[in-house]
């Protein structure tokens, strides 16, 4: 007999333990789950947040004055855009964990990808200039001088334009890519912020901040077709992920609306904690999770009841955040 | 930073949402809500660094007072220049002025390729040590204020202006903030050209910026206090302080004046303008007692200053 019954009583216990240490372990790995990074402005930190337990499990220091995030288009690092320290940042999105620095990026305020990946585009706010970089090597390629505090950006699907918002000129400008200049500028209201390309590439969403509402904007007839009645403060987007509906955070109003961008309409709204501005919805786009600017907080939403879940607590004028298993950014 | 949060930024957040952003809004000027949202917290910080620096430097001015006065008469214009310092009504203006000015010519330095000198630059890995770069910044601007300091008292034109500071006879922990405004002004283009150059101070300078106004308040105290042989040598004290305002010490001899520094006496030494002994003497500028005028209220302490300056641009002395 291979295995008498003395044995048998010995080892399955044994591996009974075993078995429930492995999946004790498991579960641990789980429980620990992934990192939400938090940016703080008025800190220039990063929180690093165990979003199970909700903890903070570590402080990264930023450049100066920090104000917006995200990630390569390989999802390998995520690239913090330090506006007075002149510098772009990047981490590991998974943990926090510096990676390097590139100086001498001039006052970077919002940043972003081309879909083409050719381009790396900032914008400085505080300058009035836009630049063009190489996305390669992050070279300069063009310097660009526009209105005032040019803010949010969104590019066309074919990589032509960078859009960009104008915050104390009320226009949207468009810059040709190719040829490196401002092919137009179109006055949209007062103080636009966030600027969102719809999934049919058909439609720009402007965040209206002074008015308190949404221009949608054709940008090949170059008008303002419609205006979607949000709240106050009407300033940054962040997609659902189900191919149709997009956030817009209402800074000065605690409010999110939720844009059907078929029929261009609100089709929900949620009160939020003082200050909404950057969003990120989980993968399985139940919860909408957003920064609290006024309240230093992180806030979840639950995205079906509209109910507020709960918040964390971060930093000073927490402003970007990221988690890696987000919805699809359309 | 739970406290901090919990008190500060509760009552921040409640200022800004009742009071602040509704202005904002109503004016057309919602596009400057995070810049408002952190001067509400300035402002906070300000009133409560002066509710506390009365409740604790006030009791030690009546306790150990370095000067025994029979009234205070006088010392109340000088709340009201620390009220609106301190609250936040002069740098506001300030900041309105010449931010636009900064930003153009900041923005006109990028377009031609340069980029300031920022002291997170200094060593490699320097930006990594916040605490660190903290420091450098901290010495960097007090070793500023300094040369700006002797600058004051070296220009007869600056001086004209700076005299008001040092017109004070019953100098109290209120005087630090009497300034003209036109000097104010002067420090404030003075250190946005300093950010030019290196960069602007980190975030976290705010608790510092709150620390550094509340020395150079005990400082200026009405209190015979010395920080003892070592510690006179680390930190600008009451008693090092009251020989810079002292007639006949104040603004005399070579340097036109001595103990120039605001936070660290570290620079008078390494300059030779640091005097440790003495009696403690009246405050005040030598010309008063002939006569010269510095004004009793706040307008005509203002008036009074454009006039030392134009005398001093039709080449007169004062």
């Amino acid at each position: 007999m291979l295995f008498n019954r003395s044995m048998i009583q010995r080892i399955l216990p044994r591996i009974f333990v075993w078995a429930l240490v492995a999946a004790l372990g498991q579960a641990g790995l789980a429980m620990a789950g992934e990192t939400l990074i938090v940016l703080n402005s008025g800190d220039a930190t990063l929180s690093l947040i165990d979003r199970e337990t909700r903890k903070t499990i570590g402080l990264v220091n930023t450049g100066k004055e920090p104000h917006h995030l995200m990630a390569t288009p390989d999802d390998r690092s995520l690239i913090v855009a330090s506006s007075a320290a002149n510098e772009l940042l990047f981490v590991d999105p998974r943990t926090g964990e510096v990676q390097r620095r590139i100086r001498d990026i001039a006052d970077p305020y919002q940043i972003g990808y081309s879909p083409d990946r050719k381009w790396f585009v900032a914008n400085a706010f505080r300058l009035n200039h836009v630049d063009l970089y190489s996305a390669a090597d992050f070279a300069l390629v063009k310097r660009i001088p526009l209105g005032k505090l040019p803010s949010h950006l969104a590019f066309d699907r074919a990589s032509r334009f960078v859009f960009v918002t104008l915050q104390d000129s009320r226009k949207l400008a468009a810059i040709d890519l190719a040829t490196q200049t401002v092919a137009w500028e179109l006055e949209v209201g007062d103080t636009p912020a966030g600027v969102w390309m719809t999934p049919d590439d058909r439609y720009l969403l402007v965040g209206v901040m002074g008015s308190g509402d949404v221009a949608v904007v054709d940008w090949r007839t170059r008008e303002v077709v419609k205006r979607i009645a949000t709240d106050r403060g009407a300033h940054n987007f962040q997609a659902l992920g189900d191919g149709r509906h997009v956030f817009v955070s209402n800074r000065s109003a605690n409010t999110v609306s939720l844009i059907d961008q078929q029929t261009l309409s609100v089709v929900k709204s949620f009160k939020t904690p003082s200050g909404p501005d950057c969003m990120e919805v989980s993968a399985d786009r139940k919860e909408l999770w957003l920064t609290a600017r006024w309240a230093r907080k992180v806030a979840v939403i639950d995205i079906e009841t509209g109910q507020l879940k709960f918040t964390i607590p971060v930093g000073r004028s927490p402003h970007g955040l990221f988690f890696m298993s987000h919805a699809p950014r359309v | 930073m739970d406290v901090y949060a919990g008190t500060v930024g509760v009552l921040q957040t409640w200022l800004f949402e009742a009071v602040v952003q509704p202005v904002l809004f109503a004016t057309g000027l919602i596009g400057l809500d995070e810049l408002a949202f952190g001067a509400t917290e300035w402002f906070i910080l300000g009133a409560l660094q002066v509710l506390l620096l009365f409740i604790v430097l006030r009791p030690l001015e009546t306790w150990r007072p370095a000067e025994r006065w029979t009234d205070r008469q006088g010392v109340g214009v000088d709340v009201l220049y620390t009220l609106l310092h301190r609250l936040g009504m002069v740098p506001l203006a300030f900041f309105a002025l010449l931010t636009p000015i900064a930003d153009s010519l900041e923005g006109w330095t990028r377009l031609h390729g340069f980029m300031p000198w920022n002291v997170e630059d200094w060593w490699p890995g320097f930006a990594e040590h916040p605490f660190a770069t903290f420091m450098a910044y901290l010495l960097v601007l007090d070793f500023s204020e300094y040369a700006r300091h002797r600058l004051q008292h070296r220009l007869d034109l600056w001086w004209a202006l700076h005299a008001l500071h040092h017109s004070q006879k019953r100098m109290s922990f209120w005087t630090d903030d009497r300034n003209h405004l036109l000097d104010d002004l002067l420090q404030a283009v003075w250190l946005a050209c300093l950010a030019l150059l290196i960069g602007v101070s980190p975030a976290q300078f705010v608790g510092i910026v709150i620390f550094t106004r509340s020395i150079e308040s005990l400082s200026h105290a009405n209190v015979d206090l010395s920080f003892g042989r070592v510690g006179e040598r680390l930190l600008v004290s009451p008693r090092f302080h009251r020989l810079h305002h002292a007639v006949g010490t104040g603004h005399e001899g070579a340097h036109r004046g001595c103990n120039f520094g605001v936070l660290f006496p570290i620079w008078d030494m390494l300059f030779g303008t640091a005097r440790w002994q003495g009696s403690i003497e009246p405050t005040g500028v030598r010309n008063q007692d002939q006569g010269a005028d510095y004004g009793r209220g706040f307008l005509a302490q203002q008036w009074l200053g454009i006039v030392r300056v134009a005398a001093v641009l039709r080449g007169r002395s004062l």
